[in-house]
């Protein structure tokens, strides 16, 4: 038991440092495009810098382990809820995150194989931009697409994970409008860099002969790749159906044993067993604080427990270590890891339901807050 | 209008009619075709150089609009946490939440819309871009707009939210069903607007815009009988049926509303320009059909007859009904691109048409504020009246006499107001009018001196107190139980039974002898040689039977007592005794209170004085003398009071 909550310990963080890891590089990536605003000759003196290290043997390593982690892990992910109640960004977060691998990997076989496929591909972005934009334009428009796409999704794991931590207070005011200020900058320079690109194409026939010599070597390899790609995606498809029919098998097949949970000011939840008391607070309607929407990592969902203690799930290690980060007492749990497994429990919450990421950040305030209200009436 | 003029506008319509329905079966035969032309110009277009980069900025547009609204939530989040995992207790509190987070999430896609709109001006977008980039903005505006308003409104899953009555198990589907409705009506607005701008496909706009605007009538005329078809679900009516004046209503409500859509639908159908027009009547239409329901579910809790309510629900009734009124004339208003302004300075006949609005409105007014004096009248009439005749009426009896004079005023004023203003608002000179009413006003008041002076002081008696109905009053001569007062006059009924008809005027003092308490005295003469501490005692005891009373004894305020010795009389000692009793009680227990001593003092060998001769001397003398000195004592004696 301890050795799968150390488990999931670790592939928490794993799912962090991976997210982290394909941030830093898409943040270079995107601020390499936003030097398209100044010129294509800016971009492709900061092309090494931003973008070469990803290119070395360890950078490609990194990279595409990063990548493949987390998406197993998103996977896995998916498969192992119990129940589809999620907040809106979360649903939001979990199908941009699905819908990037088949958007993305089009872009990275053409960046990273072609160049070993056909060995004098030279993917400046001189040459890239022009194709885009000049001869293939829906791959141009699927790319802007995944700005938004994996950027949304960055953007809401980065936020979600950061905003809960102390460090937020001081770095909150510059990481916000980064977030949005990057993507922004970038597609304004990758539009601009566009512009550019058109007028040398009409300006300079040689270099239009060049793109096009280029392109044609690309053509012939795309036919490789293509089935590489097609195989992939088909991987990743029966992976992500495979995790949906999991998910799918667990919610009908403990459909029929309902358990309720009793609540503070006479509430009360029904639903089926084995869901967190979160998850079933939000099913019934139940107010409930939930910061971190059930990751186990704000701690804002905390609940004594009144009744039934042992017919919760035991406490993991994650959900110890939130405990005792935000300071809580003996008989307290975490309403999104305590999973009701029987009938007769009965608990009561701490914080209100408007409690926001302030009281992840410094949980004494609010305790002290609720503590106070509670002496009052 | 003349039956040939009739005739011409009809013909004029149908006419009109059919060349719009040529038309549209026009529009349909060229939309496919049309439809073809428009994809394969929009891929062509797309796929080019200026394809992807309006398509940047459109990315642009999204990321900017995210970010406003994300910052926006930073900050508004929790406020909206709070609304929304607050539990009210009532439809009013409800509605508190409700409008508070309308304000929340509005703000939020207000922003997102004004971040978007605001940034596009700033991009050199390419050809017909721009048009269709504020079109779209405004698309999910609307449609975001429509979800959150329903979503408030109809509080799916969250009975205890709703604002508005209906059975909690269907406000999900009909929520949706309405959203789906508006969402049809919201792309057949902005969609074939964007068609025609961007790709100048007319055909295809207009055969879009028939289906949606078609489908949407037809989920919203099935609506109308599923949701409004059966009667209501028992949980709801029990509620109403506490209610003493519920009615039904006089037509199927589903039936009303089908037919309202059906008339928008073949009014947009045949005369597009009227169409809004239409919709907008319709809408009022309805919400003043259900605005009486809606008003009560906000006082639904109190499980009252509506008497009981108070004047609220009737008063925010008919100010919801004249906002909705207000509102739809403002939304016509708009609806035909016009100003009332402009109105006002158009045709002799949208002029009056204006004026009878003010008239309308002012009748509104004045019915607020008749119907807010008349419930508040007769709420506190049904609180303070007694509940059976023979009760005596309380304090309040005053208010009872005052308050429905204040209403017959009220209603005469308000009456008297509302014509002079009507006449007013419709333009007619209303001065001389006044002044012919101040004139006559002047005259009637020097003839009607005394009965002005009667009113008015009637008034302050009245307002001083000085008498309630069932009061015995003395004044002058007159005395008597008030049985009933007017304007002018007070009724008194004599004990005898004669009934004094009293102008206020001529009132004057009044001696009420039914205020609070009275204090009755007796006297009773002892001999000499009788036990006067014994008599003390056995008048207490007397007194104490007597408060004991399971009929009089309620009636004491203080225990009848003997004060003591009051005078030594020629052959007795008279010896006082004192009550203090309810109004009007005095004499029943004064009769009986006598009866008791007399017993008290003869058990008890203490005897009641009266004149004696002693008598030396013959037997002659003796008689002589005796006669003379009865006649000498009954002399004296004064005449028995009566």
């Amino acid at each position: 038991m301890l050795g799968g909550a150390a488990v999931a310990l670790w592939m928490r963080n794993a799912r962090i440092v991976s997210g982290l890891i394909l941030l830093t590089f898409v943040t270079g990536h995107l601020s390499n495009l936003m030097l398209g605003l100044h010129s294509l000759a800016a971009m492709e003196a900061a092309r090494p810098y931003l973008m070469g290290p990803w290119h070395s043997t360890p950078g490609i390593v990194l990279l595409a382990g990063a990548a493949i982690v987390h998406i197993l892990l998103g996977i896995y992910a998916l498969a192992s809820r119990r129940s589809l109640v999620v907040t809106k960004t979360d649903v939001v977060q979990l199908l941009l995150g699905f819908v990037t691998p088949p958007l993305l990997i089009g872009h990275a076989f053409a960046m990273h194989i072609a160049g070993e496929v056909t060995p004098k591909f030279d993917a400046t972005f001189g040459q890239v931009l022009a194709i885009y934009w000049s001869f293939a334009p829906s791959y141009a428009i699927q790319q802007v697409c995944v700005v938004m796409v994996v950027w949304m999704h960055a953007a809401i794991g980065l936020y979600s994970w950061l905003v809960l931590k102390p460090v937020w207070r001081r770095v909150g005011g510059l990481v916000l409008p980064l977030l949005f200020a990057i993507p922004i900058l970038a597609l304004l320079g990758f539009a601009e860099a566009g512009k550019e690109v058109i007028a040398k194409l009409a300006a300079e026939p040689d270099w239009r002969a060049y793109v096009t010599a280029n392109l044609g070597k690309v053509a012939k390899a795309t036919r490789e790749f293509d089935a590489l790609q097609a195989r992939l995606l088909a991987g990743y498809g029966v992976l992500v159906l495979a995790a949906i029919a999991f998910l799918a098998w667990r919610i009908l097949s403990t459909r029929l044993q309902r358990v309720t949970v009793a609540y503070d000011g006479g509430l009360s939840a029904k639903g089926r067993r084995g869901l967190s008391v979160l998850e079933l607070s939000l099913l019934n309607h139940v107010p409930h604080a939930h910061v971190c929407s059930g990751r186990g990592r704000c701690g804002t969902c905390r609940v004594r427990v009144e009744a039934g203690a042992e017919r919760l799930s035991p406490a993991e290690e994650a959900e110890r270590k939130t405990l005792e980060r935000v300071g809580a007492a003996a008989g307290e749990r975490l309403a999104c890891q305590a999973r009701v497994l029987g009938a007769g429990v009965a608990v009561t919450r701490l914080l209100p339901a408007f409690a926001d990421a302030s009281a992840a950040r410094a949980p004494g305030e609010w305790t002290g807050q609720n503590a106070a209200a509670g002496a009052g009436e | 209008m003349s039956d040939q003029g009739m005739a011409g506008w009809w013909m004029g319509v149908l006419a009109g009619a059919k060349a719009r329905i040529e038309a549209l079966a026009l529009d349909l035969a060229q939309a496919p075709q049309e439809t073809a032309q428009i994809l394969e110009s929009t891929r062509a277009s797309l796929m080019s150089g200026t394809g992807v980069r309006g398509f940047t900025y459109l990315m642009i547009l999204l990321f900017v609009g995210i970010a406003v609204e994300w910052l926006y939530w930073t900050y508004a989040y929790s406020s909206l946490r709070a609304v929304q995992s607050a539990l009210p207790e009532s439809p009013a509190q409800a509605l508190r939440l409700g409008l508070r987070r309308l304000v929340l999430q509005g703000s939020g896609a207000l922003l997102f819309t004004a971040a978007i709109l605001g940034v596009s001006a700033a991009f050199a977008w390419p050809e017909g871009m721009h048009a269709f980039v504020i079109q779209l903005a405004l698309l999910v505006l609307a449609l975001r707009a429509s979800w959150i308003v329903l979503w408030i409104v109809l509080a799916p899953g969250r009975a205890q939210r709703q604002l508005v009555p209906a059975d909690p198990a269907r406000t999900r589907s009909l929520a949706i069903v309405a959203m789906a409705a508006l969402a049809l009506l919201a792309l057949g607005h902005f969609v074939p607007a964007i068609l025609q701008g961007a790709a100048g496909a007319k055909h295809a706009g207009a055969m879009l815009r028939f289906a949606a605007f078609s489908l949407a009538t037809l989920v919203l005329f099935v609506a109308a009988f599923i949701y409004f078809g059966r009667p209501r679900a028992p949980a709801g009516a029990a509620a109403p049926q506490g209610r003493a004046d519920v009615r039904g209503p006089l037509f199927p409500r589903s039936f009303l509303l089908a037919v309202l859509v059906v008339a928008v639908y073949a009014v947009w159908v045949m005369h597009p320009a009227g169409a809004a027009l239409a919709a907008v009547v319709a809408v009022v239409i309805a919400l003043e059909i259900g605005l009486r329901d809606i008003v009560y579910f906000y006082w639904r809790e109190d499980d009252q007859p509506e008497a009981a309510l108070g004047a609220l629900p009737a008063i925010v009734l008919s100010l919801a009904r004249f906002v909705v009124a207000l509102g739809g004339i403002g939304a016509a208003a708009v609806a035909l691109d016009t100003s009332l302004e402009a109105l006002a300075e158009g045709d002799p006949l949208a002029r009056a048409a204006l004026r009878l609005l003010g008239v309308a409105v002012l009748a509104l007014l004045a019915h607020g504020v008749w119907i807010a004096v008349r419930s508040l009248v007769d709420q506190r009439l049904a609180r303070i009246s007694p509940a059976t005749p023979q009760e005596p009426p309380g304090p309040k009896s005053r208010l009872l006499t005052l308050l429905p004079l204040l209403r017959v005023t009220t209603g005469v004023l308000l009456l008297v107001l509302l014509v002079l203003s009507s006449l007013w608002a419709l333009g007619i000179e209303i001065t001389p009018l006044l002044a012919g009413a101040g004139v006559v006003g002047l005259a009637i008041g020097f003839g009607a001196q005394t009965l002005v002076r009667d009113i008015v002081s009637g008034v302050f008696y009245l307002i001083d107190d000085a008498f309630r109905i069932g009061e015995y009053i003395q004044s002058g001569t007159y005395k008597g139980t008030v049985e009933s007062f007017s304007l002018r006059s007070v009724k008194l009924r004599h004990h005898r039974g004669p009934l004094y008809t009293i102008p206020y005027g001529v009132l004057g003092a009044v001696q009420n002898l039914s205020r609070d308490w009275v204090i009755d005295k007796l006297t009773v003469g002892i001999t000499y040689n009788s036990d006067i501490d014994k008599a003390r005692k056995l008048v207490k005891k007397v007194g104490q039977a007597l408060a004991a009373d399971p009929e009089l004894g309620r009636h004491f305020l203080e225990p009848l007592k003997m004060q003591g010795v009051e005078q030594f009389g020629d052959f007795a000692v008279q010896i006082r005794m004192k009550m203090k009793t309810q109004p009007g009680e005095q004499f029943v227990i004064r009769r009986k209170a006598l009866a008791m001593i007399k017993k008290a003092f003869d058990e008890n060998g203490i005897k009641f004085a009266f004149p004696t001769v002693q008598l030396a001397g013959g037997a002659e003398a003796e008689a002589g003398a005796a006669a003379a000195a009865a006649r000498q004592v009954l002399a004296r004696e004064p005449a028995p009071p009566g």
